[in-house]
């Protein structure tokens, strides 16, 4: 009922038709700019970068770096930490690693969806977050991200840009508001 | 009297508090200039956005629909809500219906609108706000100074003596780190234990059935993966029609809000969770109203920024509890008066009409206009206070006729200078009160213009 009144009342005082704009794009700049700009981002946004500097670097790095943490690279993490997992248990996870999809220059953000974690609370719930990224999958800005994301669409998915943070008291930034206080980007 | 201006006084009193509010509101004005400058197509995103507003207001009832018959295949279950009643009637259904007593919402300007939290708690359910400052002010039981930064309006001593009271601090201790580790720990446990969580919603896509929340604490998302149950609370102008269209609107929020690149977390919630619940309730409470309303329509483009505010005069001397509206500040002077233009009828003077607001707007709302607008408006209804009324219609007159206004510039320049202050600092000019007027020019600006452009100024030169 409340969806016929609704919907009657738009279409009674809706706007005059007006074209909707073509896609918004920009040119995009060479990789090696958005590789730099995106570790400088990030570091402004509170995170912290590692470059392993190829793929084949990168397990020993993180192993050494991030000794104990609960690598959802993994088949075997998945297994112990299944979708229907006790949010308990996960808010016992300590650090995290996961393999993010791409990077954004602009803004040092990566997208993650649910075919990077078992359960959608592990990026949030994780003290600490690390996040392994291929160097040569960073585009410019949110435009190419979300044209490189399409339409395919997953149950889930985010952008997350550093730690979490507040600056509710007197707009004095504290990092670790509710989800990760650390958070890591390690580049192959 | 309790209009816009007085309270607006009892906030100047603590003549510390107002300049630092001020002050504040300010830096993060500069970051979002910073941040702005830095994007070279800044201006064309405004553009784009706007534009992809205008298309959408324009076809509203069809994204709307489309939007819905997505998130339904997806799994969602999507309802409909005329008014604040409806609204929170199916929020409290929803979790009547799961045996729920205890909830979990992130920020939401739109429940705020409904009055959904004292609904809700008259029936017996625990709803805690988990956005830092929101939880500040619930524990306070005072509604947000503003729509980014809730607890603008307080010190850090106020809230380590609340803290203190209800989780049990250190007395004295208001070091923001200390403070904010406490509530982390505190509502940690909230999430663990709710079996509900509600939020707003930032955009809602209507290609694919996505809403998407942004914020920088993660708060929606560990209420939201962490509860059975998921409700998000949309209302009907925060479509948009395509995934693509996020990137103009992600890349104008966080900016023009805080100054940062992009929220900490972006999240796009699609379906629900294995073995749980997504619900989405698109709630009109007065939208499609206003809609009809040509001149003011514009307005519903508002994402909810708040660099509106931060740049204006106005709201940062006078915080946001003056306004007395759900939304403060600009925005919130043209929006309040549609719901009640008597109750409100103030709002659209509080403003020096400057226009800084429009020109910070992402999505380029005349907001300047619309006060000037609602002014005109009010007073044609002679619905404006009866101090304003006096000096509107003398203003009126002044400013219609060419050869008043040059003489009574004349006269104002003479007066400010040889009159006795009580003469300006009346009590028919409210804003007089706390305020100093600049020195006055010898000459006016058209006496300026005529003596420096003799003869050079064609049309403009001339009387
Ligand atoms: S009116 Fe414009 S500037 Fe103000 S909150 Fe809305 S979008 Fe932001």
């Amino acid at each position: 009922m409340d969806r016929n009144k609704i919907l009657q009342t738009i279409r009674k005082n809706k706007a005059q038709a007006a074209p909707l704009p073509k896609t918004f794009s920009t040119p995009e700049e060479e990789p090696k700019k958005l590789l730099d700009r995106f570790k400088e981002i990030l570091q402004q946004v509170g995170g912290e970068c590692f470059d392993v500097k190829g793929a084949e670097n990168l397990n020993l790095f993180v192993e050494e770096h991030f000794p104990g943490a609960k690598d959802f690279r993994k088949k075997e993490t998945w297994e112990k930490y299944p979708p229907g997992c006790g949010k308990e248990e996960l808010s016992q996870l300590g650090a995290v690693i996961l393999e993010a999809q791409f990077g954004v220059a602009e803004n040092g953000a990566v997208w993650m969806d649910e075919s990077n974690f078992p359960n959608r609370l592990v990026p949030f719930i994780a003290e600490k977050l690390v996040v392994c990224l291929d160097s040569e999958q960073i585009c410019g800005n949110m435009h190419t991200a979300y044209s490189r994301l399409g339409n395919r669409t997953n149950g889930f998915g985010v952008f997350v840009s550093g730690p979490s943070k507040t600056a509710d008291i007197e707009q004095n930034l504290v990092l670790g508001a509710h989800g990760a206080k650390e958070y890591f980007v390690v580049l192959f | 009297m309790t209009g816009h201006a007085h309270k607006a006084g009892q906030f100047l009193k603590n003549g510390e508090r107002a300049s630092w509010h001020d002050e504040t509101l300010w830096i993060v004005r500069q970051k979002r200039d910073k941040m702005a400058r830095a994007v070279p197509e800044w201006e064309s995103l405004r553009e784009q956005a706007s534009q992809i507003k205008q298309h959408t207001l324009s076809e509203l009832d069809n994204y709307l629909i489309q939007f819905e018959q997505q998130a339904v295949k997806n799994g969602v279950q999507v309802h409909w809500a005329a008014n604040a009643g409806g609204f929170n009637e199916i929020v409290s259904g929803i979790i009547k219906e799961n045996n729920a007593r205890k909830v979990v919402k992130s920020k939401s300007m739109l429940t705020e609108e409904c009055g959904l939290n004292p609904f809700l708690e008259k029936q017996g359910v625990e709803v805690t706000d988990t956005d830092l400052g929101e939880r500040i002010i619930q524990f306070r039981d005072e509604p947000p100074s503003h729509i980014v930064m809730p607890a603008i309006h307080l010190k850090k001593e106020e809230i380590s003596e609340l803290f203190h009271e209800k989780l049990h601090t250190e007395k004295g201790n208001s070091d923001p780190a200390y403070l904010t580790a406490a509530a982390r720990l505190h509502l940690r446990q909230k999430f663990l234990e709710a079996e509900v969580a509600i939020t707003g919603v930032n955009f809602a896509v209507a290609e694919t059935g996505a809403v998407v929340v942004c914020t920088n604490e993660g708060n929606a998302d560990m209420g939201v993966h962490a509860a059975p149950v998921q409700i998000h609370c949309v209302g009907i102008e925060k479509i948009i029609p395509r995934m693509e269209d996020l990137g103009v609107f992600t890349r104008l929020l966080a900016r023009s809000a805080t100054g940062q690149p992009v929220t900490a977390y972006t999240s796009h919630y699609l379906a629900p969770k294995p073995g749980g619940q997504m619900h989405i309730v698109i709630v009109d409470n007065g939208r499609s109203q206003h809609l009809g309303k040509e001149d003011y329509r514009n307005a519903l483009k508002c994402i909810r920024c708040g660099a509106c505010m931060n740049t204006c005069p106005v709201y940062r001397k006078s915080g946001g509890h003056s306004y007395g509206s759900v939304i403060p500040g600009p925005i919130g002077s043209i929006l309040a008066p549609h719901t009640n233009s008597k109750k409100y009828k103030d709002l659209p003077f509080a403003s020096s009409l400057c226009g800084s607001c429009s020109n910070v707007c992402p999505v380029k709302i005349d907001i300047h206009d619309q006060l000037y607008r609602w002014r005109q408006d009010l007073s044609e209804k002679k619905i404006v206070s009866p101090g304003k009324r006096a000096t509107m219609k003398v203003a009126g007159k002044v400013l219609s006729g060419s050869r008043m206004y040059d003489l009574s510039g004349k006269m104002a320049r003479w007066g400010i200078k040889n009159l006795p202050r009580m003469f300006i600092y009346n009590r028919l000019n409210v804003w007089g009160k706390g305020r100093e007027l600049p020195e006055i020019p010898k000459e006016s600006f058209k006496q300026w213009y005529k003596k420096t452009h003799q003869g050079k100024g064609g049309k403009n030169g001339q009387e």
